[in-house]
């Protein structure tokens, strides 16, 4: 069992002026690019880690992860404020949210998100305290087979669960993250595939032109050619900013669920904030006594929404630190950025940084703590913020994007993939294809191919040990009835049943 | 046609299959390096072949889902013609501005015009266009300016 001894020290450790600076600063810019519609985390994030090359390690990562956890949040003031959600994170906050900002109680709800949100990070962060370490030791007994399945299963899942109505876009988004991985020097024979001949493409694809692209670029054409939204923001005599106590203690299990549903949720890989919070809306919708008010500004709602998507930070990190699988896409940027700062994640982090996973938490503390201190009390800046005009505030973007990529080799390759990624990815995006399966895909592909190589050579092409060691049967088992389940057929045979027993409870 | 519609996925479907059929191929005829005498299920060219025939098998199901899908009725629509010139725009200073001249000029240029552009409108609003050329001008030096010192000075970039 993992004592919180370590943590204790790492939140002793942070608490110097340097440290806390870095968590103002980064903490109020991640909530100023979530609050804008059309500025994401993994955008945030992305952008950032090409502003931290020069950074000392701790420095560099605490900058990240505030900049993390204040974009999932900034989400919410313009899901609540302008009915467009800051975030994808934040598409289930606006349900409630916006209602209760045209009642007149847009303080209200904007508090209620902040304690949401900081109260999900924080059942997130005991849980990353709890569970990474054990799960870090159980990945040690992890051979190449088991990781070939967790790679699989990674996708798999990913494309499922982001995939919407239409899991088999999930999985091509995947397959191309997968593909685009296959380009560049292989990691066993050193055999360069799909270069055409091109010098550049020699060392593969870099992790950060492709995000910055693919959330930046992307992004910036989305919000640009989408009409300016209504800013909500009157308030009537009885809106107040800070929550009522009594308000927090009445849905102490709903807060306390959804930080727990949106932690593990965040622990499948590439899966992300906002199935976290329509997961834990979902369920608090299910169990409520006041259901029927969900939607049309259920504060429970809101509570579990804006809890659920939160705890998916910590959640996320999980797999990120033991495994090196991102659990969503900014966790994606994150592992590349451990990288680029000397920290390998994966079964080993335990023997080569024991006390990372414990740095980590004490920095999402750090950040959680900004949130809450920024949330009550800078909420009027905040709604300044979504007045900024975007004709103004996207060249300046888009100028990041174009620099962000090139800092890091000083090739103006990088530059060209970032445009060729911001292109896919618009195009993708239009045509409901979930991103986080394609980030994946490109984070997993080295470890799938070179597990899947390695295993063969180890079983001397063999492929019996891949369904008959236990922890790759399960995985077997698990992506096998996760790709069934995802079939029409299957999927339409289950709804039918969930609507008819809905149907005769109702009845 | 809609990029949401189901003629968009049909066609991006033979896209896909096209694609996926390409990389298997090309995973297929990869050099298998038996000069090196590598075990024969470590080619290169096998998880290739594999994502290939995967991309390919899903075309077909896309293909086929597209057909038996119903539009959904048209949205409130995004402007195309802010789209294409953000588009286009963007791109060119991209990969034509940036590198064939001094960064910080690229980058003022690119702005003072994006900013100009996407203000046009407040011209008939009755912004004095003095007003509306200056704004724009001091918002781009100050932001060019400030990216490059930021990248030069403190990260130690060689600007392109």
């Amino acid at each position: 069992m993992p004592t919180l001894a370590p943590y204790f020290n790492a939140l002793g450790e942070f608490a110097q002026p340097m440290m806390l600076f870095h968590v103002v600063w980064a903490t109020l810019l991640g909530i100023f690019i979530g609050s804008l519609p059309g500025l994401t985390a993994t955008m945030g994030v992305a952008l950032l880690t090409t502003l931290t090359y020069s950074m000392e390690r701790d420095a560099a990562i605490l900058v990240l992860i505030c900049m993390y956890v204040g974009a999932i949040y900034g989400g919410s003031r313009s899901a609540i404020l302008l009915n467009i959600p800051g975030t994808p994170a934040s598409a289930a906050t606006s349900l409630d949210g916006y209602p209760l900002a045209k009642a007149g109680r847009a303080q209200y709800a904007m508090g209620l998100a902040t304690a949401g949100s900081a109260t999900g990070t924080l059942v997130g962060i005991l849980l990353l305290v709890m569970v990474a370490p054990p799960l870090a030791e159980a990945a040690l007994k992890f051979g190449s087979f088991e990781f070939f399945w967790l790679a699989v299963f990674g996708i798999v899942i990913s494309g499922q669960l982001t995939g919407g109505v239409s899991p088999l876009k999930g999985y091509i988004a995947g397959i191309l993250g997968l593909m685009v991985a296959m380009v560049g020097s292989e990691g066993i024979h050193a055999h360069v595939r799909f270069s055409f001949g091109y010098d550049q493409l020699n060392g593969g694809i870099a992790l950060i032109p492709a995000m910055v692209g693919a959330f930046g670029f992307a992004e910036v054409l989305i919000a640009i050619s989408q009409r300016r939204p209504d800013l909500v923001t009157h308030s009537d005599k009885s809106d107040r900013m800070l929550p009522r106590l009594i308000d927090l203690w009445r849905y102490k299990f709903t807060v306390v669920r959804s930080g727990i549903i949106g932690t593990f949720v965040g622990i499948i890989p590439g899966v992300g904030e906002d199935i976290g919070a329509w997961a834990s809306y979902a369920v608090a919708k299910r169990t409520s006594k006041e259901r029927d008010q969900f939607g049309t500004g259920s504060t429970e709602g809101l509570t579990a929404a804006e809890t659920g998507n939160s705890a998916v930070i910590p959640g996320a990190l999980i797999p990120a630190l033991t495994l090196a699988v991102p659990g969503s896409a900014p966790a994606a940027v994150l592992i590349a950025a451990l990288f680029i700062h000397g920290i390998r994640p994966g079964p080993m982090i335990m023997f080569e940084q024991p006390d990372f996973i414990y740095s980590v938490a004490a920095m999402l503390t750090f950040a959680t703590i900004a949130i809450g201190t920024f949330g009550i009390l800078l909420t009027r800046v905040f709604v300044l913020v979504l007045r900024v005009p975007r004709e103004y505030l996207m060249p300046l973007v888009f100028t990041l994007c174009v620099i962000g990529p090139y800092a890091l080799t000083q090739r103006p390759f990088e530059i060209v993939v970032m445009v060729f990624f911001g292109i896919a990815g618009y195009l993708l995006r239009k045509m409901n294809y979930p991103i986080a399966p394609l980030v994946l895909g490109i984070i997993l592909g080295e470890l799938l191919d070179k597990s899947l190589r390695r295993s063969l050579i180890l079983s001397d092409g063999d492929l019996t040990p891949f369904f008959t060691r236990p922890i790759s049967a399960a995985f077997a088992l698990l992506i096998l009835v996760s790709v069934i389940l995802s079939l029409g057929p299957v999927r339409r045979f289950f709804l039918n049943r969930i609507t008819r027993r809905a149907a005769k409870g109702e009845g | 046609m809609r990029l949401d519609s189901a003629r968009a996925d049909q066609v991006t479907a033979v896209v896909f299959f096209v694609l996926g059929v390409a990389m298997a191929v090309g995973g297929y005829t990869m050099d298998r390096l038996e000069i090196r005498q590598i075990h024969p299920a470590s080619i290169p060219g096998l998880v290739p072949m594999a994502l290939g025939v995967l991309l390919a098998l899903c075309a077909i199901g896309l293909y086929l889902g597209a057909r038996k899908k119903v539009d959904a009725p048209p949205t409130d629509g995004d402007s195309m013609s802010n789209l294409w010139f953000a588009a286009f725009y963007t791109i060119a200073y991209a990969l034509g501005l940036v590198g064939r001249m001094p960064f910080e000029l690229a980058t003022g240029i690119f702005i003072t015009v994006f900013v100009m552009h996407f203000t046009y409108g407040r011209l008939a609003e009755g912004r004095h266009p003095a007003i509306w050329i200056g704004s724009a001008l001091l918002y781009a030096v100050i932001c060019s300016v400030a990216v490059s010192a930021l990248f030069r000075y403190a990260f130690l970039v060689r600007l392109p």
